[in-house]
């Protein structure tokens, strides 16, 4: 009986594996414990006295679904400032490789990477100036004992703040990725390459972490929206 | 209205030193004479949430039985927190037995 109560509360919070297991293992250590502390000799009436005095599995798991949204979402507005750091190192470290070793562009590139170099600086400085509102505005907020109207407009706006900043990150690494095909279309091949390919893919990496990281709030909050709905 | 300072509850029951969620419901009756009989499922997410704000610290523990068992404690901030909340029950509660008894409060609610 209590095991498959657990598993109803852990398939429940299957979206979060690492909160599903860890509250499985709580909760667990919880009803058998009220078993145990039952006077009654019936173990099964005590066990059913556990789970009833314990409550609803999904109600109890919208309300950790909620702070596993808000974690998650705290997680992104953290990840987006470290992930816009490493995309700017590794921009900075191909300029100065380009720089060192006059890799100049071709002439006949030269019209096309000025557009490009010009969409490349809006859009990365616009997900640094989102980034870091989005981080101020999500890590001042503290989560609440219930999924109040007013927080759940608070978890929209975070989430429109991540998912701008991550949209105007992929533009830039985008934008970089042209720039550096332009750069190596006009050179004949050569070892050097392997700089601005490596520091691409190192952007490339890091914008994904973030495109994979909103993914993941998405499916929390359908989750969560259903969870709350039973 | 008990819904409402839960985290107050929870903070007031782990003053008493480091807790499992079972100890910690026990402990809420037990301090509150029986009369807090909440639904014992809303405490683990209230842990969880007072952890993720700092206000707790957890461990997992192999209790005697042989499970795994998350035990958790006030840390420093939570103390602080605990500590405010105190102060600010404390004046809410003489102004409140203020008015309901007819006579004024001896402190000014804040």
């Amino acid at each position: 009986m209590i095991s498959d109560y657990l598993e109803s509360l852990a398939g429940a919070l299957s979206f979060d594996r690492a909160l599903s297991r860890c509250v499985r293992q709580e909760v667990e250590d919880h009803l058998w414990e009220a078993v145990a502390a039952d006077p009654s000799d019936d173990r099964l009436e005590a066990q059913r006295r556990a789970i009833a005095n314990f409550g609803d599995p999904h109600v109890i798991a919208a309300q950790f679904a909620v702070i596993s949204l808000a974690k998650q979402t705290r997680r992104v507005g953290g990840a987006i400032i470290l992930v816009v750091a490493g995309v700017f190192i590794a921009m900075k470290a191909r300029v100065a490789w380009y720089a060192a070793t006059q890799w100049a562009i071709s002439d006949d590139m030269r019209a096309a990477s000025a557009i490009v170099g010009l969409i490349d600086s809006y859009s990365f400085w616009l997900s640094v100036i989102i980034g870091i509102g989005g981080w101020a505005y999500i890590s001042g907020r503290p989560i609440p004992a219930a999924f109040y109207p007013a927080y759940r407009r608070q978890l929209h706006r975070s989430f429109l703040l991540c998912a701008a900043a991550t949209g105007a990150l992929v533009v830039s690494v985008i934008s970089d990725g042209v720039l550096t095909a332009l750069r190596l279309l006009g050179t004949e091949l050569c070892a050097g390459f392997l700089i601005p390919i490596f520091s691409m893919a190192i952007e490339i990496a890091c914008a994904s972490v973030l495109v994979f990281q909103i993914r993941s709030i998405t499916q929390r909050a359908t989750s969560t929206a259903a969870l709350l709905k039973t | 209205m008990l819904k409402g300072h839960l985290d107050m509850i929870v903070l007031a029951a782990l003053s008493a030193g480091p807790a499992h969620g079972y100890a910690v419901i026990e402990e809420i009756r037990r301090k509150s004479g029986q009369a807090f009989d909440l639904p014992e499922g809303t405490i683990y997410p209230a842990l969880h949430r007072l952890e993720q704000a700092g206000l707790l610290a957890s461990r997992w523990v192999t209790a005697e039985s042989g499970r795994r068992r998350r035990v958790y404690a006030l840390t420093r901030r939570g103390d602080r927190a605990l500590a405010e909340r105190r102060v600010v029950w404390r004046q809410f509660s003489d102004a409140i037995g203020g008015l309901l008894a007819g006579t004024p409060p001896s402190r000014k609610p804040a």
